[in-house]
């Protein structure tokens, strides 16, 4: 896909410029907080155990390592989102929609570039988050690296699948600060990430069920600290592969609406 | 269904309505009907211009004809295809370049971003570098060709988005003020490129406010005025149609009330100068300068001065917009 990597690179080359490497440092903060808070009231409040209900919705005891994953991979998620689905508004703010529109170049492609640039500029800040979680003494058991991979995978797919959309109704909107902002509410709450969706009421466990990445999480948490295997992991792959084609399809189908009405807006 | 297959970009009874609201975000909605039930055609090989004035809707054409707008209804063919339902293969044949919008990314140098359109494109490899190289040339960047766009002119810019509308070869150039903002030998360039392009097969559609400009190289013309068809033709035959032939200037240096009746009779505007002569003014199609010069001096006055101007397409435009302005308040 010469335009995915034609746009990975260009995206490389203009926040290089752009930002300092030091920004890459900056944005595992809020992960590395979150990690943190869990140490304190885990060992400060919880006393170091944690509570039969959550062991019971999460399969684990590991708190720690169970919030690790969740933090890690909500950090992730953001920087995604704000990659993906944020591309088509920046090029509308910088002047440049209107060039990326008139070019036969699917969108599909394009979008998929920054989520390649997104992935790779990321694992730079996993190693920064890495050494905060070393530090605490956290140890993550893994039970099974081939279900922890398809699960990165998949969450990286869900994802971006989202993003299409999501980046959609920014352009059409011309608005992006509600929308990402909504989006990172609603998934850090019912998403799944840092603590298991039985807390949840009802409505919200199923609304939680619509997104493409709740099913990812499970994957993730189970191949993590869930002690699960395999084929313990493959129908809630084959849950998070439904509603991500389903989510990318409708991305699709409605971007080109988006842009026209994209380029209404700001004539 | 017949649907002729020619080689022109073809405008059918184009409509274009955009969603506006009359008092901030929670007013009602009302419609703004920027074009009207156009026609348009647009072959190879021929510059076709689209004048009217602010307002007129010659951006909402071209951005139609680019896919970025949805017609209303209406609808707009390139080759034959469709700009709504074959997108993808329309933007393939068009390029666009707008001189009122950045369309370039100011933190990659010229090359890098001709490289990357070329890439959207689909440019083949060994093809791109050396059209990167030419392009650069011919809009006169090659020197700064390595240096980011954020340093460069506002017109540097402009030369180098030129450069990007050319990228892919468009066999359809749509250029929407193209010299807007850039200084007179780089517009003259500009306008050299465009018509060696047009000679070699491109078809081009044109607006631009330099209406010299449109008269020097278009040899179709369309005039437009709130979206609808005003007239159109060529450039000569517009001049023609709205009868502004030529103006006549004639100086009294002792200007009488028989003189005064001539120019009346006439049919010519006076007006005293503050040297006491007086200018008369005629606007006629047919070359006038003589009857009425003598008949001046047959009223006993002298000649100081006499000009004669052939109307521009400018004149013609003006006659033309003040008619359906007219027309309008009937
Ligand atoms: N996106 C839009 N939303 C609402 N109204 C619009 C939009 N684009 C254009 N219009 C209106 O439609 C009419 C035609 O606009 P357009 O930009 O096509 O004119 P133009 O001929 O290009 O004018 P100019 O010479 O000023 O560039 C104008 O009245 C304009 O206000
Ligand atoms: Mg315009």
């Amino acid at each position: 896909m010469p335009i995915a990597w034609a746009t990975a690179w260009r995206t490389w080359q203009m926040t290089r410029r752009a930002y300092p490497w030091t920004y890459a440092v900056g944005t595992v903060l809020p992960a590395a907080l979150a990690i943190s808070l869990a140490y304190l009231g885990y060992h400060a409040i919880g006393g170091g155990t944690v509570a039969a209900d959550f062991q019971q919705g999460s399969g684990t005891t590991a708190y720690l390592a169970y919030v690790v994953v969740g933090a890690t991979a909500f950090q992730f998620t953001v920087r995604l989102i704000l990659w993906s689905a944020k591309a088509l508004i920046t090029e509308q703010r910088q002047g440049t929609l209107g060039a990326l529109l008139v070019a036969p170049a699917g969108r599909f492609p394009y979008l998929l570039g920054f989520t390649v640039f997104a992935v790779l500029s990321s694992l730079v800040e996993f190693l920064t988050l890495g050494l905060v979680i070393a530090a605490l003494g956290v140890s993550v058991p893994v039970s099974s690296a081939a279900g922890a991979l398809l699960g990165a995978l998949a969450l990286v797919a869900a994802v971006f699948a989202l993003s299409v959309g999501l980046g959609g109704l920014m352009i059409a909107a011309g608005e992006a600060h509600i929308s990402q902002n909504t989006v990172f509410i609603v998934l850090g709450l019912v998403g799944g990430f840092t603590f298991p969706r039985d807390y949840l009421p009802l409505w919200a466990q199923w609304f939680a069920e619509l997104l493409p990445t709740t099913s990812a999480m499970d994957v993730l948490h189970g191949a993590f600290t869930g002690g699960q295997s395999l084929p313990d992991l493959l129908p809630r792959l084959g849950v998070c592969a439904l509603l991500t084609a389903a989510y990318l399809l409708l991305g699709l189908l409605y971007l080109p609406r988006a842009e026209a009405r994209a380029v209404e807006r700001t004539y | 269904m017949t649907t002729s297959v020619k080689a022109a970009i073809e405008v059918r009874a184009l409509r274009k309505e955009f969603p506006v609201r009359d008092k901030g975000i929670f007013g009602p909605r009302g419609v703004k009907r920027a074009v009207d039930g156009l026609d348009l055609d647009v072959p190879r090989g021929r510059i076709t211009g689209l004048l009217g004035l602010n307002g007129a809707g010659k951006t909402t054409t071209i951005k139609t004809v680019a896919t970025l707008l949805r017609p209303t209804s209406g609808r707009v063919t390139v080759d034959g295809l469709d700009t709504v339902t074959d997108a993808r293969a329309v933007r393939r044949r068009i390029n666009l370049i707008a001189g009122g919008e950045r369309m370039v990314y100011t933190r990659m140098t010229g090359r890098e971003n001709l490289w990357y359109f070329g890439q959207l494109y689909d440019v083949p490899k060994k093809e791109l570098r050396p059209r990167i190289d030419d392009l650069l040339a011919l809009v006169g960047l090659t020197d700064v060709a390595d240096t980011m766009v954020e340093r460069y002119s506002r017109g540097m810019t402009q030369r180098l988005a030129i450069a990007r509308g050319l990228v892919n070869r468009p066999a359809y150039l749509l250029l929407d003020e193209p010299t807007l903002g850039l200084d007179a030998p780089i517009a003259r360039d500009l306008r050299r490129v465009v018509a060696r392009l047009a000679e070699e097969g491109t078809g081009v559609l044109l607006t631009s406010h330099y209406l010299a400009e449109v008269e020097e190289l278009c040899g179709h013309v369309y005039v437009i005025s709130a979206g609808r068809h005003l007239a159109a033709g060529s450039p000569a035959e517009l001049k023609a149609a709205t009868g502004t032939h030529r103006t006549i200037r004639l100086t009294v240096t002792t200007p009488s009330p028989a003189t005064a009746a001539v120019a009346t009779r006439f049919g010519a505007d006076l007006e005293l100068l503050p040297t006491g002569a007086e200018l008369i003014t005629l606007r006629h199609p047919d070359d006038m300068a003589g009857p009425l010069a003598a008949a001046i001096v047959e009223a006993g006055g002298s000649i100081g001065g006499l000009e004669i101007a052939e109307a521009s397409l400018e004149d013609a435009i003006l006659a033309l917009a003040d008619g359906s302005r007219e027309a309008a308040t009937v």
